[in-house]
């Protein structure tokens, strides 16, 4: 079973991070070209295929977090650890 | 006229997320933020949250700030302040290794289904521990630099071995005199051959006993089979006698899930009370120890630990109800982590791995290793753990040994696929030493792990009892301590 994810909406580091996370029950082979990302799935089961899509979306959701707190969050790891000793 | 302003006029215009990390629970999401703090929150809401259309005039909008999941844009106090918790939660880190086990034999009078490790010979030279291992064994406990140093002498039986167990007792204290820790020694034994000199002896010197007690006699007498049959009535007689002599609060017990117990959670929980016990720990036992010996693995899988902790838990929560103060330890320690901005630091929930940083472990022949764990893996003839020997090795040979430091490096969660994502990445651990005897890989692919099952499957439910049921809830802080 072969899913198309439009790269303007979709990364393909979402797909293949949703691909982990359902490794234990389902093969995703993560490639492009010229208008998608493509996905090839086994086994065709459609509950696990529905999984694959709603993980994209989490996956895709969760890139968007890190983008915008990227900046922020090192800012607080470097607070947290400064004079620690914990960063020698 | 109004005298006062809405309270929409008090709310911000904008806001600016910060960082956090989520997990599907039910129908809605799990957040947590960086220094681990829960909260509830439905799919549309938290879309909308991140995609930047979430009003500032929503009932949630003020939790959300007041949990450091969004901040006005440019406020600086959030970050110091969410820096404040991370540094906290990590701080014990700072300290170094506070649990040194000893293992003072392998000879054991019990031949346990589960133990790797314990040997029934009459050989003493062979499998104790001598006075001189001992020595060098503390000499290096008093080089960590955590102000509290826990000693735990175990074996096998240790009792078996009691003149090293008074060696290390008196070289501790005098070690302690010039560097005043806050020394806590405790011996793990199963009371069988305890006698009333020992445990004056443990009086004297405020030994702390830890003692095992699988259910009622029928369960506990097959878990650990002995001579006599006869091991619930010798620990029970043995748990008298330690409470009459060194005190009401001296033993603890610690329970051995087999899978002969699976069915029988409430009948363990009962023989707790009954014995005047306030807490239990319905922890899982290393499944390689029963896989090897018994070849049982599929009784006790993830799936069928999480049915027994759950009905156990159930059962808690009703005797606490009744008016019988009861606690689950596993959960307390969870609950901790979620609840409290401190760290129990309890080493397999621990990231980095606690193997060797927060507990390490002296055998018998003064080989080191990073976790009890590790040595039965080493009984079992696989030695990927040891980091050293108390003979060969210096402290610092020992705790920057490539053995170890590829552990801690190879099983960090914050780098780990699907952990690093994990909303529960802050009140999981890591153990490496279960991955690496189940996989063969310290870290282990998580989705198919028995581990992350285990860990989804405990949080996740105490989540839903604290958003589902007001009374666990109480009970809940009460037991993190907030
Ligand atoms: S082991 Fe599982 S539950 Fe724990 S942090 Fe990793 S993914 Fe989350």
């Amino acid at each position: 079973m072969q899913i198309r994810l439009d790269p303007a909406a979709y990364s393909v580091e979402a797909a293949e991070k949703a691909a982990y996370r359902l490794i234990d029950r389902i093969a995703v082979l993560v490639s492009t070209d010229a208008s998608a990302i493509v996905c090839e799935i086994t086994p065709e089961d459609p509950a696990l295929i529905d999984a694959f899509k709603r993980e994209v979306l989490d996956q895709q959701l969760r890139l968007s977090i890190r983008t915008q707190t990227e900046d922020v969050r090192n800012l607080i790891l470097a607070f947290a650890f400064s004079r620690t000793g914990l960063q020698q | 006229m109004t005298r006062f302003l809405p309270a929409e006029e008090f709310a911000p215009k904008a806001y600016a997320l910060l960082p956090c990390r989520f997990e599907p629970l039910d129908e809605g999401l799990i957040l947590s933020n960086m220094a681990g703090e829960p909260m509830f929150i439905d799919r549309s809401r938290f879309e909308a949250l991140v995609q930047g259309r979430f009003s500032t005039t929503d009932p949630l909008f003020p939790e959300l700030r007041a949990k450091h999941f969004v901040r006005e844009p440019g406020e600086q106090h959030p970050i110091e302040l969410l820096a404040l918790k991370v540094r906290t939660k990590y701080a014990h880190l700072a300290d170094f290794t506070n649990l040194h086990l000893f293992v003072v034999t392998l000879r054991c009078d019990h031949s346990c289904q589960y133990c790797q490790v314990s040997r029934q010979s009459e050989d003493k030279l062979r499998y104790d521990m001598t006075p001189e291992t001992a020595d060098k064994a503390l000499d290096l406990v008093f080089l960590s630099p955590n102000p509290a140093i826990k000693i735990e002498i175990q074996g096998g039986e240790p009792l078996l071995n009691w003149p090293v167990v008074e060696h290390i007792i008196l070289g501790a204290e005098a070690r302690n005199r010039v560097a005043r820790r806050a020394l806590q020694i405790v011996i793990a034994t199963t009371l069988s051959l305890v006698t009333d000199d020992m445990l004056y002896f443990c009086r004297d010197h405020n030994v702390l006993l830890s003692s095992s007690l699988d259910g009622p006699a029928d369960l506990h007498d097959r878990n650990r089979p002995r001579p006599g049959r006869d091991s619930h009535a010798k620990f029970v007689a043995g748990l008298t006698k330690a409470r009459d002599i060194v005190g009401a609060d001296a033993v603890s017990a610690l329970m051995t899930t087999a899978p002969a117990s699976m069915d029988r959670v409430r009948d363990i929980i009962d023989e707790y009370v009954r014995l005047g016990f306030r807490d239990i720990f319905l922890r899982h036992v290393s499944p390689y120890g029963f896989a090897a010996k018994t070849r049982s693995y599929a009784a006790y899988n993830a799936q069928k630990w999480l049915e027994f902790y759950k009905e156990g838990l159930r059962y808690i929560l009703e005797l606490n109800a009744a008016g019988v103060p009861f606690v689950e330890n596993y959960s307390r320690l969870l609950l901790t982590k979620m609840l409290t901005p401190r760290d129990p630091g309890f080493v397999d929930l621990s990231n980095p791995c606690g193997a060797g940083i927060l507990a390490v472990v002296f055998n018998y022949d003064g080989e080191v290793y990073a976790s009890d764990e590790s040595r039965m893996l080493k009984e079992m003839g696989d030695a990927s753990f040891r980091i050293g020997d108390v003979h060969k090795n210096t402290y610092k040979e020992i705790f920057t040994s490539d053995a170890l430091l590829t552990v801690l490096d190879e099983s960090f969660t914050l780098s780990a696929p699907m952990c690093s994502d994990c909303a529960l990445e802050p009140w999981c651990g890591t153990d490496p030493v279960f991955h690496h005897g189940m996989t063969g890989d310290l870290l282990g692919r998580k989705p198919a792990s028995e581990f992350c099952k285990r860990q989804m499957g405990a949080v996740k439910h105490l989540l839903r009892l604290m958003r589902d049921n007001s009374d666990a809830q109480r009970l809940f802080r009460r037991w993190a301590g907030c």
